[in-house]
């Protein structure tokens, strides 16, 4: 159930991606593969961290996956926008 | 072949087959499913014997031999055995109403084992003569056994896992052969607090004495057990000739048989050798049966006899030329059950029930009448809406749904499918199916005619064009229900070939029937008129720049998505028992009680803490109470039964339960994944194929979007996730492309004829062009969904309730989220980059439309030529190519296919009325042209 979450709420941020200038490496679909994989990883690392299983979900498990998201598209943004300054 | 003669033949072929489907229907009938008739279904998974150590392929197609010569004596017409997966077998047994009657026939393994008695038997510690001292504690029983050695010298069983509570020595699961499945049914799947584990090694058995009540004694004695080395001296496989017979002397029900040549020589010998002993052990003045041996039948772990080897008799032995009988307290129904598994013989490996379902026959027909009911609703409503809105063409649609409901009956009786409630829900949704076909192509023809062609050459220009579509979008269907049929369980299997089937049926009447009809009336008065059609005047006309005002659609999607996950990770997904596991069970009682009343007949028979709901269900009857527990084995199963039976009376036929083991739950949930994801992939390479690699992400994106948007609303409105909605999922993932197809077919189209225009001005006038029909499309498809909704029963309506916000949902990112993402993808090829930044240098800014670059075409006509065949021609595939020139039956060509951004404005068939359209962009241009090249003189 956990991965659901975050896979859901890695989707979630992505749609809000459009609002940025869009020099992500691959375009919309390398963000969206970034905001997937942020959120899938950090929510991973803080649900390992918080000793909880994969079916143990709370608030936290959604919240815990925005700034995941936000990272990976900010990881996506950068080297594409490193690549179109190359 | 002509094209009228051609006309006539599909015509009379189809009309044939009509007549031909009528004469099916009215002989043959249908065969129903458990879920409509009432019966018993148990899913059974296979387990390794020392004699069988893995479940092979043909050990399963042995068991299944093996239960379907079971099933015929247990008298069940028209049983359903299949196997299901690696290891699972499936048993449907209609009409069928004693669950417990059908298990102990059908997954019995019916191994028989024959034991020298004494020198086999473990000693109770203490006890001086262990034959007669069975343990009357299981758990003291199994502790001696885990004791023992291990040793196999031809045994039966491997070594045998037990789980008992290590305070009250209660056992709480086993014999099981792994940790994994004596935890199965535990909390977690974990050992549970203060329990205890106990392995009996292979070569010693923990066997159940037999139960036979003795002269004088009113009720059964208590269960007991006994401890034996499991080295058998004869198996049911010595044996031959089995017959149920009555004993002469004591007229008691027996099982006689004779033996085989070698099994003749193994019981002459084993009896000696018991006979011999007593003669040794014999203390002179005893009765000789006191010292006589014992000679054991052991049936599956219990004792069917233990009979005496008289010495002074058969000081010899017995030597079996006359055969043997097994003597015990049968009743003639078990005696010729046991002759009958004898007969049949034993299955080459272990059947553990993991699933247990019994319909009531009340029930099953009240969900056929429910699920007909909403069908004959949703195929009307259809009609109407078809007749409606298309006028004559509606009409012909209408009979071509007619036509499509007789030969897909038809092809149910003869093939034939069973059909189940799922199956039904299959059927109705293909109703919408086929006349989806027919809104693709009669919205094509209203277009061809308002741009200004006669009625024939819209109509060949029609099919021509909208088959294609057609063939992409049920393609793509069937994949869905061929993924769904190869991966799902039993039940959904049906309607996935229902669906599968059905989409085939709907290609030959949406598209050559009807193509066929209106070929032949192509050219009467009846045709000829555009308002006959449904084709007068565009009523609407979409003017809408869709991929500008995506990012607020996206930021919708966003916040539904985050609500969504927010619910799914606080409220999480209500799942069905089919696959957390458990016991549901629907019982309609006579006598008024309430959900206390029922809590407490539970209780009597040592079922508690289990959720007990009123539920309203007239059809079933006045006072229907639903009971859900943990998994409950069989008996507990018929104990719950007769319990409530006693206490409120049930009335007959009114029970309807469904037991299934965390074994089958895993198994449905990891087969309902692998289904996601295989149709996912299918979808996406088809896609890519069919289209452009390119186009297969977004479609992955907007199915990931109905996906996870369906998810959350179930979490939110704490609807049940049953193994039905898995597959209402799937069909989703198929209806989803539907309208994604229709708007990237015309993507497609559109770009060789816009080769100037940016790619969001392309996808923006493709979907002005197809809205109406992908609306449409999914409004017809939504009419008979609704109809389940209101006339199904439970399970319809739970399905149809997933539909319902599948479509809504693929309805929406189809048009919001598919072609947004295609766009901002696309548009970073470099040909679509430069064609866009040639349009801003022009005109400051993209117009919405295509047309609109009026700016860039006063730029085009002043430009060399050679400068605009570079640009065309940029590599990418958007080549400015000559549309080819449609052609009527009479051979006449039109415009139609012009370059769409050179035809003049007032003759474009779709987009802004001349007056509207763009006047805002025009006067911008027309400043911006004054800019650059200054006011015209």
């Amino acid at each position: 159930m956990a991965l659901l979450v975050w896979f859901t709420m890695g989707i979630a941020i992505w749609h809000f991606a459009v609002f940025v200038p869009d020099h992500f490496w691959g375009g919309i679909v390398g963000a969206f593969l970034g905001a997937i994989a942020g959120a899938m990883t950090v929510g991973a690392v803080a649900h390992v961290a918080a000793s909880k299983t994969v079916g143990d979900t709370d608030l936290s498990t959604a919240l815990v996956a925005v700034p995941g998201a936000l990272l990976g598209l900010a990881v996506v943004f950068l080297i594409g926008w490193r690549a179109e300054r190359a | 072949m002509g094209r009228r003669r051609r006309n006539l033949f599909v015509l009379l072929f189809v009309g044939g087959l009509i007549a031909v489907s009528a004469l099916v229907i009215a002989t043959k009938q249908t065969r129903l499913g458990l879920d409509l008739r009432g019966g018993v279904e148990l899913v059974y998974q296979g387990q390794p014997t020392p004699q069988q150590p893995q479940v092979t392929q043909d050990a399963i197609d042995r068991s299944l031999e093996i239960i379907r010569q079971r099933t015929d004596k247990l008298g069940v017409s028209e049983p359903e055995i299949s196997r299901l997966g690696r290891d699972q077998i499936t048993v449907g047994l209609p009409d069928v109403s004693n669950a417990q009657r059908a298990i102990d026939q059908v997954g019995t393994t019916a191994q028989m084992f024959f034991y020298d008695w004494e020198p086999n038997v473990i000693a109770k510690p203490g006890a001086t003569t262990p034959a007669e001292a069975p343990f009357t504690n299981l758990y003291e029983a199994v502790k001696l056994a885990a004791k023992q050695k291990a040793e196999c010298r031809g045994c039966t069983e491997g070594p045998r896992l037990y789980l008992f509570d290590s305070k009250s020595h209660r056992l709480l699961a086993g014999p099981e052969t792994s940790k994994r499945d004596l935890f199965s049914n535990q909390k977690g799947g974990k050992q549970p607090p203060n329990s205890e584990i106990l392995t009996v090694p292979q070569g010693v058995l923990v066997i159940e004495n037999v139960r036979e009540k003795l002269p004088g004694q009113k009720a059964l004695p208590a269960q007991s057990w006994f401890v034996i080395r499991d080295r058998p001296s004869l198996s049911g496989k010595d044996i031959k000739d089995p017959k149920q017979q009555f004993d002469p002397t004591t007229n008691q029900p027996n099982v006689s048989f004779d033996f085989s040549g070698e099994g003749r020589r193994k019981f002459h010998d084993v009896t000696r050798v018991i006979a011999q002993r007593g003669l040794e052990n014999h203390v002179p003045g005893n009765p000789p049966d006191q010292d006589s041996g014992h000679f054991a039948v052991v049936l599956d772990n219990k004792i069917v006899s233990r009979p005496i080897i008289n010495f002074q008799e058969n000081p010899d032995g017995i030597d079996g030329r006359t055969g043997a009988q097994i003597s015990g307290s049968f009743t003639i129904q078990q005696a010729q059950d046991l002759a009958d598994f004898l007969k049949i013989g034993a299955l080459p490996i272990k059947l553990k029930l993991i699933s247990q379902t019994q319909v009531s026959a009340t029930l099953g027909k009240q969900a056929l009448n429910e699920g007909l009911r909403a069908g004959a609703v949703g195929l009307l409503i259809v009609v109407l809406f078809l007749i409606l809105y298309y006028r004559l063409l509606g009409l012909i649609a209408s009979s071509a749904l007619a036509a499509y409901g007789v030969i897909f009956f038809a092809l149910i009786k003869l093939i034939p499918i069973t059909l189940t409630l799922p199956g039904i829900a299959g059927l109705i949704l293909t109703i919408g199916v086929a006349a989806d076909s027919n809104i693709v192509i009669f919205e094509r023809i209203k277009e061809e005619i308002r741009a200004g062609r006669s009625t024939a050459s819209a109509i060949a220009a029609g099919y021509k064009r909208g088959i294609a579509t057609i063939v992409d979008a049920n393609v793509v269907t069937v994949l869905t229900a061929f993924v769904l049929f190869v991966l799902a369980t039993a039940g959904v299997k049906g309607f996935a070939f229902t669906l599968l089937i059905g989409t085939l049926v709907s290609l030959l009447t949406a598209v050559v029937f009807t193509q066929a009809v209106l070929g032949s009336m192509g050219r009467t008065r009846l045709l000829s008129s555009p308002i006959a059609l449904g084709a007068a005047r565009e009523r609407l006309r979409w003017h809408f720049n869709f991929m500008g005002a995506s990012r607020w659609f996206f930021s919708m999607s966003g916040m539904i998505l985050i609500v969504g996950a927010v619910a799914l990770a606080t409220l999480q997904l209500n799942l069905g028992i089919d696959f957390k596991s458990g016991t549901r069970a629907k019982i309609a009682v006579t006598k008024p009680t309430d959900e206390n009343g029922i809590l407490a007949a539970l209780s009597s028979v040592g079922i508690n803490g289990e959720s007990v709901q009123r539920v309203k269900d007239p059809g079933f009857g006045a006072n229907v109470f639903q009971v859900q527990t943990r998994q409950l084995a069989p008996e507990q199963v018929g104990r719950l039964e007769s319990a409530i039976d006693r206490r409120y009376g049930i009335a007959p036929g009114k029970f309807d339960s469904q037991s299934v083991g965390p074994t089958f739950g895993k198994t449905v949930a990891k087969s309902a994944i692998y289904a996601i994801i295989f149709s996912l992939l299918v979808i996406g390479a088809y896609v890519a194929l069919r289209f452009d690699p390119k186009f297969a992400i977004p479609v992955l994106i907007a199915l990931f979007h109905d996906i996870l948007i369906t998810a959350g609303v179930y979490s939110l409105t704490d609807r049940e996730v049953t193994s039905s909605t898995v597959a209402a999922f799937l069909t989703i993932l198929g209806f989803s492309l539907y309208d994604t197809i229709i708007v990237f077919d015309r993507i497609r189209e559109n770009v060789p004829r816009l080769p100037r225009a940016a790619f969001s001005q392309i996808v923006n006038r493709s979907m002005s062009e197809v809205l109406t029909r992908s609306l449409a499309t999914s409004f017809s498809t939504l009419l008979p969904v609704l109809a389940l909704l209101l006339f199904g029963g439970t399970t319809l309506k739970d399905f149809a309730f997933a539909l319902l916000v599948g479509i809504a949902s693929g309805t929406y990112s189809s048009i919001f989220i598919a072609s947004p993402v295609l766009t901002a993808w696309k548009e970073r090829e470099p040909t679509y980059r430069r064609k866009r930044q040639r349009i801003l240098d022009q005109m400051g800014e993209i117009p919405a439309f295509p047309e609109e670059n009026v700016g860039l075409r006063a730029e085009d006509e002043l430009a060399s030529p050679a400068a605009e065949t570079t640009d065309a021609s940029d590599g990418d595939g958007a080549v400015s190519e000559e549309p080819e020139a449609l052609v009527d039956d009479g051979g006449e060509a039109d415009g139609a296919d012009q370059p769409l951004e050179d035809r003049p404005i007032g003759s474009r068939p779709i987009g802004s009325p001349p007056g509207a359209e763009g006047s805002n962009g025009a006067k911008r241009n027309r400043r911006q042209r004054r800019r650059k090249h200054g006011r015209p003189r």
